[in-house]
């Protein structure tokens, strides 16, 4: 370009004083006519020729072919899936048209998308589960021949449990505006359905015992007038929590929270549940189970002390030096009979609010310890059965000993006395014996856990033997059947015998003077390692720290889906010296809220490790409790242990099977298209319809390269040169 | 009914050192005696004098050091064996016996406590100090005189172990033989007598029950009465 225009220059220069300006004219005319001829041979222009046809956009039908669409669409009235097929039939002229104006692509959908036929959608649908989106977005995608998309049509109950069963949240709505085309939705059933369903539940894996527990549960009622519905939160069919919802048809989905508060630590299988009314289409919605574990942060411990002494003031140390303990404790400081020669107001004494902590809190500690402490001057003996209702409902309860305990302490024919793994005597100055007691280890105390004091047995002997003499002991009748004494004295006298009574456990030491095994034992050299030891382990033992229990099991699962693999148990058995229990005979049995009595339902062999897994057979739905015996081969029995599991009432596509037209409103609204009714035609719906036209044929036609322009190149400068020679231009 | 022997009692250890060891021959028995009338705590008469190094001292873990002049240094073993006691949970009460503030047995006391503890110093007791709500409602220290305002004390692993009076303790308590009290209270009296008495059931309570008076249930009744 730059050059030509050069020559041009140039040539101009030459004749620019030409007086004559035809002259001038008719030399740049030349020369700009061969430099434009030039400039069109380099350029090599040509022509293009196409053949083009005008392309049919496409439409994608989608019917619901989940398990879903075989509930009623109305009371007494035809499957969902048999009305949508009425539905096509209905449709099959305006089905027809719509394909003379688009390709139609049809398709069924449940968990994935598959090409159907209108004429043959299935009576029996067996999707497992319904994915609106996922099966929008793979029609969408999907297609013949690259067609535009003109817009999507689905027909459904609505019942998605994928990303839409929570309705169109921000994320869906964006992933549906992104298909760019209208979406025209066909709501199937959703018209005088009644349900009530318990629809979702939410709550923590695990809770603090003692500390409120609240459950957020979901209920949608469907088709309901004015009602108040119960809510009802049962643990293992107790009912622990308890709301009314009022239904009023207004909304269908309401939001209860029930709160209660454990009151005791393990696994437990939690129901909620509503009342199923007559005419509900789906019945096992209506409850939902849960599994929650209830671990305590502290142990709350309640010491109550007869009259201070050395060994309440080491124990109380201990326990207040202990970051896991909770220690609530009462001293009995002044007795009726002392004269602290002042008034009430001049002493810090307060009332011992007995009502407050045996009845009214009592449930509320983990361990209750009585320290050397006689019940009579305080008139508790009416608190005596609560006391021990508590421990055999899972409490755990220690008596510690001295001259206001056990026998002396007037316990005998209590039912303190009915707890204890021991037999006491009436009250009497052979309560107590002052001849002084070296302890030794029993052949239990040797395997137990409290009693360990080193991991070596030879080592563990040694460390008890070592310790100082006591002073004296608490005076008893016979054990009593399952006591284990664990310690004794060289001539045989118990001193320490633990014991279980119904739930809970026990201990009994017949001594007040353990702290000799810490501070004496320091004077001698040895530190208070054994005394710290030893009360740690027993208190862990005594409100049954999973680490001390002997024999475990654990479900595979918190929940089981029915048909799925069926539920499975893991036990684990160690002897009472925490050995593994190779061998041993292992029996389960599973007990229901729905059904309390216990039934067998399986039995394994413990292997070398002492380990066996036990396979449960197919369970109704329902939350179970399964509790694992285990014993030797001789018959003796070894343990036992329990957990909970919950057996789901059935696939999430058959429990929440309720129409949602809502979610179709949803999604038709987010695309810009609209819910449909039965009669629409979809031949007339307002379908996004593209222009797109498809290239057939296409051909270049040249426009330089023939003879023409050359001549015309050749003419022109030929005559710009003669006439530049005539005029007097070299 | 009776304890298991002395274990289970309250028994003081009045500790054997080169001085005059046993100012207040009566004094600690007389106090044994008021604080089981009192207080539900048992109590022996028999007051136990023992040696600093007698490994018997871990059996009585309330030890009483006291006189009224200067004593000598304790070897270092027994030192030793002083702190290895009050370490594992032993309570040392001193009693300056002389009255005298600055006085001969201050001086070796305080010498006693940088050695046991080395480089540590007595510090006052807080008038708000659960030792003086322990089983009275008390306002200060008392004693035979009134010398010093406040008890002072050396706190191991978060309570009191050392506690130090300058005002003659046990000298109010003392009795002699046939039953009379063994000196006057100045400046406050018999009522002086009374709060010494009852400083003493304090301390006593403090060494077996430690801070069971700062448990929460305890708070709002000492409150009111503190108010009244």
């Amino acid at each position: 370009m730059i050059a030509l225009a050069g020559g041009v220059w140039l040539s101009f220069r030459g004749f620019r004083s030409e007086p004559a300006g035809y002259r001038r004219v008719a030399l740049l005319s030349f020369r700009l006519t061969a430099a434009l001829l030039v400039l069109i041979l380099l350029l090599e222009p040509g022509i293009e020729l196409r053949a083009e046809s005008r392309v049919r956009a496409r439409v994608a039908l989608l019917f619901d072919t989940s398990r879903s669409m075989k509930f009623p669409a109305s009371p007494a009235g035809p499957t969902r899936a048999e009305e949508l097929r009425r539905w096509a039939a209905q449709h099959e002229a305006d089905l027809a048209q719509l394909g003379s104006r688009f390709q139609v692509d049809v398709y069924g959908f449940d968990k994935e998308l598959q090409p159907a036929d209108p004429g043959r959608l299935p009576a029996d649908p067996q999707g497992p589960s319904t994915d609106i989106l996922g099966g929008l977005i793979a029609a969408a995608s999907g297609g013949s021949g690259g067609r535009p998309l003109a817009g999507l049509f689905v027909a459904s109950d609505g019942a998605d449990n994928a990303e839409l069963s929570q309705g169109v949240t921000q994320t869906a709505g964006a992933e549906l505006r992104r298909l760019n085309v209208p979406v025209f939705a066909l709501p199937v059933g959703a018209q005088a359905l009644k349900d009530l369903a318990v629809e979702r539940i939410a709550v923590d894996d695990f809770a603090f015992v003692r500390n409120q527990v609240t459950v957020d549960v979901v209920v949608t009622a469907r088709g309901f007038g004015s009602t108040d519905v119960p809510i009802v939160l049962r643990r293992e069919g107790q009912v622990v929590a308890q709301k009314t919802v009022h239904v009023d048809g207004s909304r269908t989905r309401y939001e209860v929270k029930l709160a209660f508060v454990p009151d005791r630590t393990g696994k437990f299988a939690f129901t909620v549940s509503a009342p199923v009314y007559e005419g509900e289409a789906i019945a096992q919605n209506n409850s939902r189970s849960f599994v929650l574990k209830v671990i305590r942060d502290r142990v709350r411990v309640l010491l109550v002390v007869g009259r201070p002494s050395w060994d309440v003031r080491f124990l109380r140390q201990l326990l207040k030096k202990n970051p896991n303990v909770d220690l609530i404790s009462f001293f009995i400081l002044r007795t009726p009979g002392d004269d602290p020669h002042s008034s009430q107001d001049e002493l810090s004494l307060i009332p011992f609010p007995t009502q407050e902590i045996f009845q009214e809190q009592l449930k509320t500690f983990d361990l209750v310890i009585f320290q050397n402490f006689n019940h009579r001057p305080y008139r508790m003996s009416q608190y005596l059965d609560g006391i021990a209702a508590y421990v055999r409902d899972g409490g755990a309860f220690a008596m510690i000993g001295g001259d206001q305990s056990f026998s002396a302490g007037d316990y005998a024919g209590t039912p303190i006395e009915d707890v204890l793994p021991i037999t006491l005597l009436p009250s009497g100055p052979t309560a107590v014996d002052e001849t002084p007691a070296q302890v030794r280890l029993t052949d239990a105390g040797r395997r137990h856990p409290v009693t360990e004091l080193a991991t070596s047995g030879a080592q563990n002997e040694l460390v008890w033997a070592a310790l100082p003499r006591l002073p004296g002991l608490n005076t008893i009748g016979p054990l009593k059947g399952g006591a284990q004494t664990l310690l004794q004295s060289a001539e045989g006298r118990p001193v320490l015998v633990v014991g279980e009574a119904g739930r809970g456990r026990v201990l009994a030491l017949l001594s007040d003077s353990s702290w000799f095994w810490s501070f004496v034992a320091a004077g001698a050299q040895q530190g208070p390692r054994a005394y710290e030891t030893f009360w740690h382990s027993a208190i862990r033992w005594l409100v049954r720290d999973p680490a001390l229990t002997p024999m475990r099991v654990t479900a595979e699962r918190l929940s089981f889906e029915p048909g799925s693999e069926p539920p499975a148990l893991d036990v684990q058995v160690r002897g009472s010296d925490y050995g593994a229990a190779a061998g041993a005979q292992i029996a389960v049995v599973t007990s229901s809220a729905t059904d309390p009595s216990p039934r067998p339902m399986g039995a394994a062999l413990a292997g070398p490790d002492g380990s066996a897994r036990v396979v449960l057979p197919p369970l109704p739905p329902g939350a179970y409790k399964a509790t694992a015996t285990a014993k030797r081969g001789d018959g003796t029995a070894i343990g036992e242990a329990e957990d909970a599991f919950v057996v789901a009432p059935a696939s999430r596509e058959l429990v929440e099977a309720a129409p949602r037209p809502d979610v179709l409103q949803a999604l038709a609204a987010a695309t810009k298209g609209r819910v449909l009714a039965a009669s629409d035609a979809l031949a007339t719906l307002p379908w996004r319809d593209p222009e797109r036209v498809e290239v057939g044929q296409r051909t270049s036609k040249p426009l330089w390269d023939n003879w023409k322009v050359l001549a015309l190149l050749c003419l022109v400068v030929g005559a710009e040169w003669t006439l530049r020679r005539r005029w007097g231009y070299a | 009914m009776l304890a298991f022997g002395d274990a289970a009692r309250l028994t003081f250890a009045q500790l054997r050192h080169g001085g005059r060891w046993d100012p207040r021959p009566d004094g600690l028995s007389r106090l044994s005696w008021e604080i089981s009338k009192r207080t539900s705590i048992e109590t022996s008469p028999a007051v136990k004098s023992i040696a600093l190094a007698d490994p018997e001292l871990f059996r009585f873990p309330f030890a009483v050091l006291s006189s009224d002049q200067a004593f000598p240094a304790p070897a270092d073993n027994e030192i030793a064996e002083l702190r290895r006691y009050l370490s594992y949970g032993g309570f040392l009460m001193m009693d300056d016996a002389s009255g005298t503030r600055g006085g001969a047995f201050e001086q070796s006391a305080r010498q006693l406590v940088s050695r046991i503890v080395p480089g540590a110093q007595l510090g006052r007791v807080a008038r708000d100090h659960v030792l003086y709500k322990s089983f009275y409602l008390l306002d200060g220290p008392a004693g035979r005189v009134a010398t010093t305002a406040d008890l002072e004390a050396l706190e191991l692993g978060g309570r009191l172990a050392i506690l130090y009076s300058g005002n003659d303790l046990i000298g109010a308590l003392a009795r002699d033989s046939l039953g009379t009290w063994e000196f006057e209270i100045t400046p406050g009296g018999e009522l002086q007598r009374e709060k010494s008495i009852r400083l003493g059931v304090n301390i006593a309570m403090y060494a077996l029950c430690l801070d069971y008076k700062e448990d929460q249930v305890h708070i709002p009744f000492i409150m009111k009465r503190r108010r009244i």
